[in-house]
């Protein structure tokens, strides 16, 4: 029964049994019920309330009384948010968990997009002002986007990996490597090129783009081994079977195996990097564009 | 001939171990194979790669028989002939041949390893495979490059451009155009000013500070969009009036009322607002509170109603001495008072702002408008024979006597020779080719020429001479022989009759009888001034109200001003009430679903904000220029300075 749940969750790519949740492990998103969450929706309907019922000329913008009070809010929120960056370095409980931190930094993360676009009251262009809203954007949907890889990608991350450690994943790679070069060291020239080919120009991980898209059909294990099989289907065809390059065949198919392997795992993990490579840098422009547009606009009231 | 071969292999813990062999022959196999004399286990390797023949003593030559060439001193060859006393090095794939002098005469060759293997899968390299560390630069590299990159491009450069700019050149053209005085009414009906297309961008191209502007200057302003410190002149303060005065000059647009008084009517600001204002040197009323700039193409002179209504709301309550009801908005505009003459004079008339309802004026005429617009009686029929224009109905149009002036707000006064003229000629007598006629608004002269012709026909009468009436009832109808004793006396009666008989001055005028003796002293007229403009602060465009309700020429005047077919005196006041102005102005149109109004309702639409102290300004030239204006004495705000 057990075993059959166990293949039941392997067709779904789940091999990891979800703990029973009574225990009560509470993630940051309900951190104490949803408390960040019920302040930021509280935050949004009042600012759209007050949006929605005040009617300034000629238009709503940063320069109304609503406009310098929600301009105001969202600096203020952007600097506290970005400073989950230092909390999150500094050990301890206080005063703040940073279980909690992180909640608010989610929830109120979230509600910026309401404040800071009802502060701009629509009013976007070529500019630095406008700059520093799209960079909040960018920032807050990043996070949003990170939410919910970590919502859906640790799961499969660990189906792929098995009972694998990373180490482990490069170690056998490493094996087969081995194994390779020793059994290409009878082999002739043009053979023992291909082999060197898996050698010495395979990438396991290779460029951002690889890593996204898990396309490594240039790779040299990938080339290496659609030649050798290609060499072995016509020995078999001609009935002269080089039993070493079966051999050789065997093992870029068991490297190509554990390649694949690491590579989705590598590809989950890239994903579940990428945004804060996102998140982060951007964060710190956005803090400049922030000076900048502050700056400005008191600079030229 | 021998060979004393040591091969070097690295232990895993870092050690080499060496292992040594003499071959006595002279040629040695170098490659892959296992057969080889030294064996070189890298793929790069060839199965046989090389091989070392000892040609002489000291002497070595090295041949490739795999097809690959190896390297020596630092040249790929394929063969070449070494000293040994020169320990020459061969590199073959990933190692190196070390040749030397040996014991005996033999030759030392060490073979190692120099290149180290690859190791692709190395575990150092564990978070560089499995994190973005390997494919891309630190996320705090990235964030130093667009932290700064936003910094310099858009703080640093722009604040370095504001910096080191000098003293602004304003576009000559602009300047102009903002120092011409306004015309007070310009704006109306849309209830905005606004320059229909952008004016040219300024030469000098992009400014770096343009990238702080915060939205589309106006179309008025375009010229300056490169131009910032020609209005945020100063750090940090809020642009100044000064700056806005520098094109737009006081005497082209003054202010609303005197700032003593309007500081005195405006409303208190209080609280946190008031607080802020202060806190941040945002006084009130300056051209920046009403006048939003960067707000796009046409949106500059759009001002919001409220900004009225927040003084003139409870104006009376600040400004006690003001005359100027208060006005919560246009649903609550209190009835308009009208500037009526409650004096007439020649020169110096006094008006008075008076309630319409009820309202009676005295401009000293007598004028009933009824049968001057009957279509009918014996005015329409003169009119006719005169070959005066002609209404839709047949009747004298009003246009007749109202002619509007350039600006289609007011009407050019009305002239007696230019609008009465044409029937009330003032014909006395046809004295042979020649209609005599008496000049009008001179008594004097008209009792002297009256008595003059009377004598003259007494003593010596003239053939083809022949007295007109002036009963208009009996058109050609010669008048009666004059009667009575002397000359003198004849005279003397002819001027009497000419003053009070019917058809003459007294079909229009009250005439008094002072007795004097002189006759030509004896008969005043009583002064007569007509009203230019009733709602002077009001400047109703007549021109654009020239339809209504499909209406067009009289009856569109009729359809506002109602009473004036029936007004039987000239004391009457046909100036429509604020009721009438509501039916279209503020109703909603007559369309389903949508709530527009039919014409604009803000304060803006009537009234100009910029008139200046004198809220109607001057009028032109050849209006009736009031004396005063009772009822609007309070300081500041009268028409005129009283006489």
């Amino acid at each position: 029964m057990a075993s059959k749940a166990q293949a039941g969750r392997a067709m779904t790519g789940k091999a990891v049994t979800r703990a029973p949740r009574d225990t009560a492990h509470e993630g940051f998103l309900n951190h104490k019920r949803g408390r960040w969450a019920k302040v930021a929706i509280t935050l949004t309907v009042v600012a759209l309330g007050a949006y929605l019922l005040t009617d300034p000329v000629p238009r709503h913008n940063g320069g109304t009384w609503l406009g310098y009070l929600l301009g105001s809010i969202g600096a203020g929120m952007i600097v506290w948010l970005s400073l989950l960056g230092v909390r999150k370095r500094v050990i301890g409980s206080k005063p703040f968990s940073l279980k909690g931190w992180t909640s608010a930094h989610v929830y109120l993360g979230l509600s910026l997009i309401v404040v800071g676009t009802l502060h701009t009251g629509f009013q976007l262009g070529w500019n630095v002002h406008t700059l520093a809203w799209a960079l909040m954007m960018i920032v807050i949907l990043s996070g949003l986007w990170g939410i919910s890889l970590y919502a859906t990608l640790p799961e499969r991350l660990s189906a792929n990996r098995g009972e694998v450690t990373q180490l482990q994943m490069l170690e056998a790679i490493r094996t087969l490597d081995r194994q390779l070069d020793t059994a290409a060291q009878p082999l002739d020239a043009d053979d023992a090129a291909l082999v060197r080919m898996s050698l010495e120009e395979c990438r396991i991980a290779g460029s951002l783009g690889q890593r996204l898209s898990g396309n490594y059909t240039n790779d040299g294990n990938a080339r290496a081994l659609a030649t050798i099989t290609e060499k072995v289907m016509t020995g078999r065809r001609t009935g002269r079977v080089d039993d070493r390059l079966q051999q050789i065949e065997f093992l870029l198919e068991r490297k190509e195996a554990a390649l694949a392997q690491a590579r989705r795992h590598i590809r989950m993990k890239t994903q579940l990097e990428l945004w804060l490579y996102v998140h982060v840098p951007v964060t710190i422009a956005l803090l400049a564009a922030l000076l900048a547009h502050i700056i400005s606009v008191f600079l030229y009231w | 001939m021998s060979f004393i071969v040591r091969q070097v292999a690295k232990r895993a813990d870092g050690g080499d171990i060496i292992r040594t062999r003499t071959l006595v022959q002279a040629e040695l196999t170098v490659g892959r194979g296992t057969d080889c004399d030294i064996q070189l286990a890298d793929l790069a390797v060839m199965l046989r790669h090389a091989r070392l023949v000892q040609i002489t003593a000291g002497k070595v030559s090295v041949e490739t028989t795999g097809g690959v060439p190896v390297e020596v001193g630092g040249k790929f060859i394929t063969r070449a002939d070494l000293a040994v006393a020169e320990n020459p090095t061969i590199d073959i794939g990933p190692f190196r041949l070390s040749l030397s002098p040996g014991e005996d005469g033999a030759v030392a060759i060490t073979a190692e390893r120099v290149v180290p293997p690859i190791e692709a899968a190395d575990a150092a390299h564990e978070t560089s495979i499995f994190s973005l560390s390997g494919a891309m630069p630190t996320k705090r590299r990235m964030a130093w490059i667009g932290g700064l990159a936003v910094l310099v491009l858009l703080l640093l450069v722009p604040l370095f451009h504001f910096i080191s700019e000098g003293e602004p050149a304003l576009p000559k053209t602009m300047v102009a155009e903002a120092a011409r005085p306004v015309t007070p009414g310009q704006g109306f009906g849309d209830g905005k000013l606004s320059v229909p297309t952008a004016r040219p961008a300024a030469a000098g191209g992009f400014a770096p500070d343009e990238s702080w502007s915060s939205g589309t200057l106006s179309d008025a302003h375009a010229s300056l969009s490169n131009n910032c410190s020609a209005c945020h002149q100063k750090a940090f303060v809020s642009v100044t009036d000064g700056a806005c005065q520098a094109c737009h000059t006081a005497s082209a647009l003054p202010d609303h009322a005197s700032p003593a008084r309007m500081a005195k009517g405006r409303l208190p600001d209080g609280g946190v607002m008031g607080a802020a204002h202060s806190a941040f040197n945002l006084p009130q009323g300056r051209c920046t509170s009403c006048h939003k700039e960067h707000e796009g193409a046409a949106t500059v002179m759009t001002v919001a109603e409220s900004f009225c209504t927040d003084c003139h709301g409870g104006l009376k309550s600040r400004l006690t001495d003001t005359a100027v009801a208060n006005v919560p908005g246009w649903a609550k505009h209190p009835d308009f008072r009208a500037t009526l003459v409650s004096s007439p004079s020649a020169d110096k008339p006094v008006f008075t702002r008076t309630a319409l309802a009820g309202a009676r004026e005295k401009s000293g005429l007598i004028y009933p408008h009824d049968i001057h617009q009957s279509t009918t009686n014996a005015v329409a029929n003169m009119a006719q024979k005169q070959r005066l224009p002609q209404g839709a109905d047949g009747a004298l149009p009003c246009s007749y006597c109202h002619k509007a002036d350039e600006g289609q707000v007011r009407f050019k006064p009305i002239d007696m020779e230019a609008n009465c003229g044409a029937c009330h000629d003032l014909a006395f007598a046809r004295d042979g080719g020649t209609v005599r006629t008496l000049p009008h608004g001179k008594p004097a002269q008209v009792a002297g020429i009256i008595r003059d012709f009377t004598l003259s026909e007494s003593f010596a009468p003239r053939a083809g001479v022949q007295r007109l009436s002036f009963d208009r009832h009996l058109p050609g109808k010669a008048p009666p022989p004059l009667s009575g004793g002397n000359p003198a006396a004849r005279a003397q009666a002819a001027v009497v009759s000419v003053f009070t008989g019917k058809g003459l001055c007294t079909e229009c005028h009250v005439v008094t009888d002072t007795g004097a003796a002189d006759l030509t002293r004896r008969f005043a007229i009583a002064p007569v001034s007509i009203n230019d403009h009733y709602l002077p602060q009001g400047q109703f465009p007549h021109g654009k109200h020239k339809s209504y309700d499909g209406k067009t020429g009289q009856a569109a005047c009729v359809a506002c001003h109602t009473g004036v077919t029936k007004s039987k005196a000239s004391t009457d006041v046909n100036i429509p009430g604020v009721a009438n102005c509501r039916e279209c102005h503020g109703a909603p149109a007559k369309t389903l679903l949508s709530t527009t109004a039919k014409a604009g309702a803000s304060c803006d639409t009537c009234h100009g904000y910029h008139d200046g102290v004198a809220p109607a300004g001057a009028l032109p030239a050849g209006h009736v220029q009031p004396a005063r204006v009772a009822g609007r004495q309070a300081a500041g705000r009268s028409r005129q300075t009283p006489a």
